[in-house]
């Protein structure tokens, strides 16, 4: 088991939803945990389907917060969007870009196939140095309140169960695949270096 | 520290004093904090003042034995900075770092490849920059070579992360034992690391040629590594992302690297799982199109294109990622790798074989100048593609479809995409690729034997250690032969079949295949896998051992009992059971069954793991397995006689469902007389304690409720009546109680009634029994709750005569248990429906069986009566509750009915039914009630009827007493006019009472006062009073008016001689006081004249009424008496006197009229006993006061023996007496 605890990224698409829900359990739960969209932007939902609310990553949750508040405070109070975001500026003040950051992790958690897809674009097209190993895991959790709250929790589960491991690397796979029987979906699993 | 210099004493003296006591403070902390400290010493002795790094490497070291994997790592990464701060300290430390290379800690291990792939590095380059090489520096290399062989070694390590870690540093090695082109894509951070290219040829201990031929061997071990079958998925996939980077950094591999990445493709490991085979699909795109965007990728678009498309990638997505072509000088650039090395390589120390290999390689696969690998894959391919005729692949399927697995392997699933064009030249051409890379991969094809015909040569100059890479190498080859789950790889089986001539033309021994055997039956620790080498079980072995296995655990309760590991035995047959299917579990069950209390732990077990089974496949699980277990369980315990132990309720009770079946046996069991309590008792918990489906189970009970077996029934009642006193069940109960109730108003009992046999429906009629099977749970509900009873009256007014019969019958209990107060039968009485007034009859009969009624029942009742139903019979029950006037009002009406209701009014008016004497409750006393008979009109009322009536007051001599009778005589004398059936009465009394004689000669003697012979009716029964009651009423005559005794005579001509005789029996003063007229009408027998003589007569002395006028006397007896006798009501009544009572004393009701005579016989002997009785009590009355104030006596014990003449009457009165005691009789 390694005696530092788990450093952890949870990485959804606009790190609005998905991944705030997990790094609030795992935080919670007392993970090293951080989380990152891989989106080019932060969207969020709009009026419409077709007309979201685009942001860039530097804009700060309470702004977005602000913003939203000031063009229809009914619709994304209704729509849970006020209560996210209320939930997220608690928690850091603003989305983080997983491509963006440098930091390295032991492990990280992508919430659907598109992200994880970029992120081992992103890190297998970063110049390898250390040759550490980050583990890559695919949860897929769609992207409603419900659902980030239940896939929260397996993440919170899983990152629990590989912490507890004696040796992560060699048994990781093992559980993967218990996880993927108990919850019965599959996860999309690789390791890269930095 | 003091060997340090003065002039920077101070700085020195205080860093160096902080790392002295961080040092200090380190030893003793515990990890956490030691971590710390040893940072901060690390921090202060390479960064800020490395001139102190010497003096204290020793005590930084020296951590690298600690306790904590922790700070052994922390140690891994001081001597890499340490070392490449100062590359001397290599020294030093890299003995340190081959220690902790063998760190028992894979963590640490890890740490130290990756330690060890930077060192890698900076050693060579320190080597290669310094010019004199010193001893010690060789030394130190040597040592890292030695390192880097033991990590390479890693490769086949046990654990996935060191393999992992493993691969990182055999690629990284790669790199830096290959030269770097201008095609190289080296990533910035990297731009500076050395390469071969860098490794002067002419240097002084580092050879040129044996690091190139290291790194070549290096990678022909991640080459071979890779196509191990059972690579874990991350291993696979590491090793993927590194052949990318070296083809991206090494474009001169990239033919390797492709034809790597082809065969992977075909041959996924079979042992990797659905989600696995994805995510190294998905690696193996990322890797592919990342190799594609290379510029040197050119030669390889066909074949990494048709990679990409058939991983799932749109062509469009393709080209895009496919680099535009540039000037063509980059093959030529290319090649200069070879071509460099060529000119470099003569001028090495070395000779090598390596520049014989070159040029053969170039001009034997000349349009391509991949290495040999490549070639061979194109050799074999080229080779096999004209064979792939039609027939020939018809034959290859079908020969393949043998090695077939039986169940279709998940990477195959994941990567199938059916063959789209099938047949073409192009796809000729891909399968013809696709075999000879599996064919390579195998080891054979006539490619593969070229080129190692050319490398034969080369490998006598390898060293040891290259000899043991390559065995290394090869021993992989026999895993791919020998598994046949690849469907892809099976081809590379059947091969040889196709190949053999072209074996023969080129007739090279294929050496490394016959050795490859020996070491490939080693196999590496981490390949085992049970599979492998186990053989399948049939299907009846498998059975046949798991039950014998089942049985011995069984069997041996006793032994493991006294171990003391029962639970365990418990819990494992139990798990056991449940997993699997077959005859185990009825075993088990039978087991159990045997000594079920003994055996009970063993049972609960067994049913809780079978509803968890049940549970963990919800929502479609089965709930059969756990059905079939209690049920068993349950059936057993019912069928075991003898269980008094409660286990039958326990195990009900602590099942956690109830099944259908299950509820049946509970049924069954509630059945059996002799454990029917224990059954309710259970039924009952499982309805209080099971809320959720109490109603499933309360319906049971309630079922039982009407069961045939009394015992049964009884205790079902009983139990649901508790019941009914819970609320939430209470309407469930009603409505089933109503229901079945309700089915009295079909006009067939319906089928439900009889259970299963469902056939007996057809027209069976309503039986006593099915009536009451309907009612038996209502009927106990009643007293519970009074506004049933207006449900009854509802379903009473429908239903059929027999049913209406029948419940009138059962009825009685419950309503005598409601009691005349209940308010809803009370509302009963008071709302009565139409056609349910017999019910309201019965009601009130048995409320007022035993106990008087209650004004308000008779208020009520009075109600209806007046009201809504003028039937009398209402009035019966509460009769006694009414008032005097009301009784004799509606008498008339009250004796026309039927002769037992009758006798029921007199009872109750008489008390005389009820045990406890409530006589005092009736509104008339048997006196009056006697006189108001009397007083009845007989207009209103047939006399006959009235006679019948008074009839049954005189049966009951208990209440009419001679005193009752003399004062209702009394009374009815002194009325006016004289009720009609008064001498009827007194005649009857007389014959009750003889004792009245005298009593009634006053009588007599005082209507004689009335002028009694005004009344014709009267008058008659006058007479014949006097007949009966001669001599005694001798006197009474003489008192008579002449007239008046000559109608007597008329009447009765044979009381005249009697009557004569008595008088001449007289002493002559007597005599003297006896009328002329009367004397005369005495005499005058014969003589007609003598009549109109007599009239003057004047009555004699001791007559105290005044002589009646005589005409008037004869007048209205023959006008009144048109036919005297047997017509009249009266008179046939007062014949019939005695014989009617005999009757009465035995009504039988369903007699008529017509047949009472013939009962007459037998009602005859205790009509004379009762005669003798009251013969003997008139003995002893005789000395009574009433008898004794009786004006009459002396004249009654007077001597009789006068009367000669008149002998014809006194025959015709005992003729009259006959008659009547013939029709007596």
């Amino acid at each position: 088991m390694p005696s530092h605890p788990l450093r952890v990224a949870v990485v959804c698409s606009s790190n609005q939803n998905r991944s705030m829900e997990a790094h609030n359990i795992l935080s919670k739960r007392g993970f090293d945990v951080r989380s990152f969209g891989t989106g080019s932007h932060v969207k969020l939902p709009g009026p419409a389907p077709d007309k979201p609310n685009v942001y860039d990553f530097k804009t700060s949750y309470e702004q977005m917060y602000n913003d939203l508040v000031r063009k229809d405070k009914e619709l994304y109070t209704q729509n849970g969007i006020l209560h996210m975001l209320d939930r997220n500026k608690r928690i850091k003040t603003r989305p983080e870009r997983f491509q963006s950051c440098k930091d390295h992790f032991d492990l990280v958690i992508t919430c659907e196939e598109r992200v994880y897809d970029q992120v081992l674009e992103d890190l297998s097209s970063r110049e390898q140095e250390t040759l550490q190993s980050v583990h890559v895991i695919n949860v897929d959790i769609q992207d409603n309140h419900e659902e980030a709250t239940l896939g929260a929790f397996l993440i919170c589960e899983l990152c629990q169960c590989i912490q507890h491991t004696d040796d992560m690397e060699n048994e990781i796979d093992e559980l993967l695949q218990e996880f993927e029987d108990k919850s019965n979906r599959p996860f999309l699993h690789t390791v890269c270096f930095y | 520290m003091s060997s340090e210099g003065d002039a920077p004493h101070v700085v020195d003296m205080t860093t160096s004093e902080k790392v002295v006591e961080l040092l200090n403070q380190a030893a003793l902390l515990g990890t956490e904090e030691k971590l710390t400290m040893l940072k901060q010493v690390q921090e202060l002795i390479i960064n800020k003042d490395p001139s102190l790094l010497d003096n204290f490497l020793d005590e930084m070291i020296a951590f690298q034995t600690d306790k904590s994997m922790e700070v052994r790592k922390f140690v891994i990464g001081f001597i890499e900075e340490a070392c490449k701060r100062d590359n001397e300290l290599l020294l030093r430390l890299v003995a340190n770092l081959n220690m902790l290379l063998r760190d028992e800690s894979v963590n640490v291990v890890k740490k130290a490849i990756l330690t060890l792939t930077q060192l890698y590095k900076v050693t060579l380059q320190w080597m290669v920059r310094s010019k004199a090489v010193t001893e010690r520096q060789e030394a130190c290399w040597d040592m890292l070579t030695q390192m880097k062989g033991d990590v390479l070694a890693l490769l086949d390590s046990e654990n996935d992360g060191v393999r992992t870690h493993a691969i990182k540093f055999t690629e990284s090695l790669i790199i830096s034992l290959s030269p770097r082109t201008s095609d190289s894509d080296v990533p910035k951070r990297q731009d500076a690391d050395i390469s071969l290219d860098k490794i002067p040829k002419d240097h002084a201990y580092i050879r040129y040629d044996v690091l190139c031929e290291e790194g070549k061997s290096a990678l022909e071990q991640l080459l071979k590594f890779m196509v191990h079958p059972a690579i874990s998925s991350i291993n696979l996939t590491t090793a993927l992302g590194s052949l990318a980077t070296l083809a991206r950094q090494r474009p001169m591999f990239m033919s390797q690297v492709v034809q790597a990445y082809e065969t992977l493709h075909a041959n996924l490991p079979p042992t990797l799982a659905k989600s696995q085979v994805s995510s190294v699909r998905k690696n193996l795109k990322i890797h592919l199109v990342a190799v594609l965007k290379h510029p040197c990728s050119l030669d390889f678009q066909a074949q990494i294109g048709t990679l990409l498309l058939d991983l799932g990638m749109a062509q469009s997505e393709i080209t895009r990622a496919t680099p535009v072509p540039r000037e063509p000088r980059k093959r030529p650039r290319h090649e200069q790798y070879p071509e460099g090395k060529k000119i470099k390589m003569e001028p090495a120390l070395m000779e090598d074989d390596e520049d014989k290999e070159e040029p053969a390689a170039a001009s034997v696969s000349k349009p391509s100048p991949a290495p040999a690998a490549q070639s061979a894959i194109d050799l074999t391919a080229h080779f096999l593609h004209p064979l792939l005729n039609p027939e020939n692949v018809a034959n290859l399927v079908l020969i393949s479809m043998v090695y077939l697995p039986d169940v279709m392997p998940a990477s195959f699933q994941a990567t199938y995409t059916p063959v789209e064009s099938a047949g073409t030249d192009a796809q000729i051409k891909h399968l013809a690729r696709l075999m000879a890379t599996q064919m390579t991969a195998a080891g054979i094809g006539p490619g593969l034997e070229q080129s190692r015909a050319r490398e034969g040569d080369s490998k006598e100059g390898l060293g040891e250690d290259e000899l043991s890479q390559e065995l290394l190498i090869k021993r992989k080859v026999p895993m791919v032969h020998g598994q046949a789950i690849s469907v892809v790889g099976s081809y590379g089986e059947k091969q040889p079949a196709i190949e053999v001539p072209l074996v023969k033309k080129l007739p090279e021994p294929i050496l490394p295949s016959t050795q490859t055997k020996l070491p490939g039956t080693t196999g590496r620790k981490k390949v085992f896998r049970l599979a492998d080498v186990v053989q399948p079980l049939l299907e009846s072995q498998i059975e046949k051992l798991t039950s014998t296995a089942v049985k011995r655990i069984l069997n041996s309760e006793k032994t493991i009992a006294q171990s003391g590991m029962a639970h365990i035995r418990v819990r494992l047959l139990s798990r056991l059971v449940t997993q699997f299917e077959g005859t185990m579990k009825e075993d088990v069950l039978g087991f159990i069954l045997q000594d079920i209390r003994g055996r009970s732990d063993l049972a609960f077990s067994l049913l809780y793991q079978e509803y968890n089974a049940y549970l963990s496949q919800l929502p479609e699980g089965l709930l059969d397995g756990y059905d079939h277990c209690l049920y068993t369980l349950l059936s057993g315990l019912q069928e075991k006689p003898e269980q008094r132990d409660g286990l039958f309720t326990k195990l009900v009770l602590e099942a956690p469902i109830i099944t259908e079946s299950a509820l049946d046996v509970i049924r069954r069991y509630c059945e059996d007389e002799s454990r029917v309590y224990l059954g309710m008792t259970t039924l009952k918990e499982l309805i209080v304690k099971r809320p959720s489906r109490q109603f499933q189970y309360l319906h049971v009970l309630l079922d039982l409720s009407s069961h045939e077996k009394e015992k049964v029934r009884t205790t079902a009642l009983a139990f649901i009546k508790r019941m009914y006193e819970k609320d939430q069940l209470r309407d469930y109960i009603e409505k089933f109680a109503l229901n079945y109730m309700q089915l009295l108003v079909h006009p067939n009992p319906p089928s439900l009634l009889f259970g299963a046999d469902k056939d007996t429906e057809v027209a069976a009629p309503w039986t006593e029994e099915t009536v009451r099977q309907c009612l038996f749970l209502y009927l106990s509900l009643l007293p519970l709750n009074h506004r049933l009873v207006h449900e009854l009256a509802s379903v009473y007014t429908e239903a059929i005569a027999d049913i209406k019969r029948s419940v009138l019958r059962v009825i009685e209990q419950p309503i005598r248990g409601m009691g005349m107060n209940s308010p809803d039968l009370l509302l009963l009485v008071e709302t009565c429906p139409k056609g349910a007034e017999t019910l309201v009859t019965r009601c009130l009969h048995i409320l007022t069986d035993k106990v008087p009624p209650s004004p308000e029942l008779v208020e009520r009742v009075r109600d209806l009566y007046h009201k809504r139903v003028p039937d009398v019979r209402f009035l019966i029950p509460v009769i006694n509750g009414l008032e005097k006037k009301e009784v004799i009002l509606a008498l008339p009406k009250l004796i026309k009915l039927n002769p037992i209701v009758v006798k029921e009014v007199f009872n109750r008016l008489l008390g005389t039914q009820h045990s406890e004497g409530s006589a005092s409750m009736s509104p008339l006393t048997p006196g009056e009630l006697l006189v108001s008979l009397h007083n009845i009109d007989s207009t209103k009322c047939d006399m006959k009827a009235i006679i019948k009536a008074t009839n049954l007051c005189y049966g009951e001599k208990n209440v009419y007493t001679s005193e009752v009778l003399a004062v209702v005589m009394q009374q009815l004398m002194e009325q006016n006019p004289l009720p009609m059936l008064l001498m009827r009465t007194v005649i009857q009394s007389l014959s009750m009472y003889p004792r009245l004689g005298g009593f009634v000669m006053n009588i007599l003697s005082r209507l004689i006062g009335k002028q009694v012979w005004k009344h014709p009716k009267v008058w008659e029964g006058f007479v014949k009073c006097c007949q009966r009651t001669k001599p005694q009423s001798f006197s009474v005559l003489l008192q008579l008016p002449a007239t008046q005794l000559t109608s007597v005579f008329d009447r009765c001509p044979e009381l005249r001689d009697p009557l004569l005789q008595h008088v001449l029996s007289f002493t002559p003063h007597q005599q003297a006081h006896i009328a002329p007229s009367v004397m005369n009408a005495l005499e005058a027998c014969d003589k007609p004249e003598v009549k109109p003589m007599e009239t003057p007569t004047h009555p004699p002395p001791i007559q105290t009424h005044p002589p009646p006028v005589q005409t008037h006397v004869v007048q209205p007896i023959q006008q009144t008496q048109p036919d005297p006798g047997t017509d009249d009501p009266v008179e046939e009544a007062m014949d019939q006197g005695g014989e009617d009572m005999g009757v009465q004393g035995k009504p039988d009701p369903t007699m008529t009229q017509a047949e009472v005579p013939r009962q007459e016989e037998a009602a005859t002997p205790p009509a004379e006993t009762t005669e003798e009785e009251e013969e003997e009590e008139e003995e002893e009355e005789e000395e009574e006061p009433m008898e004794t104030a009786d004006p009459e006596p002396p004249e009654v014990n007077r001597p009789m023996g006068d009367g000669d003449g008149d002998g014809d009457g006194d025959g015709e009165v005992e003729a009259a007496d006959g008659s009547g005691a013939e029709e007596a009789e």
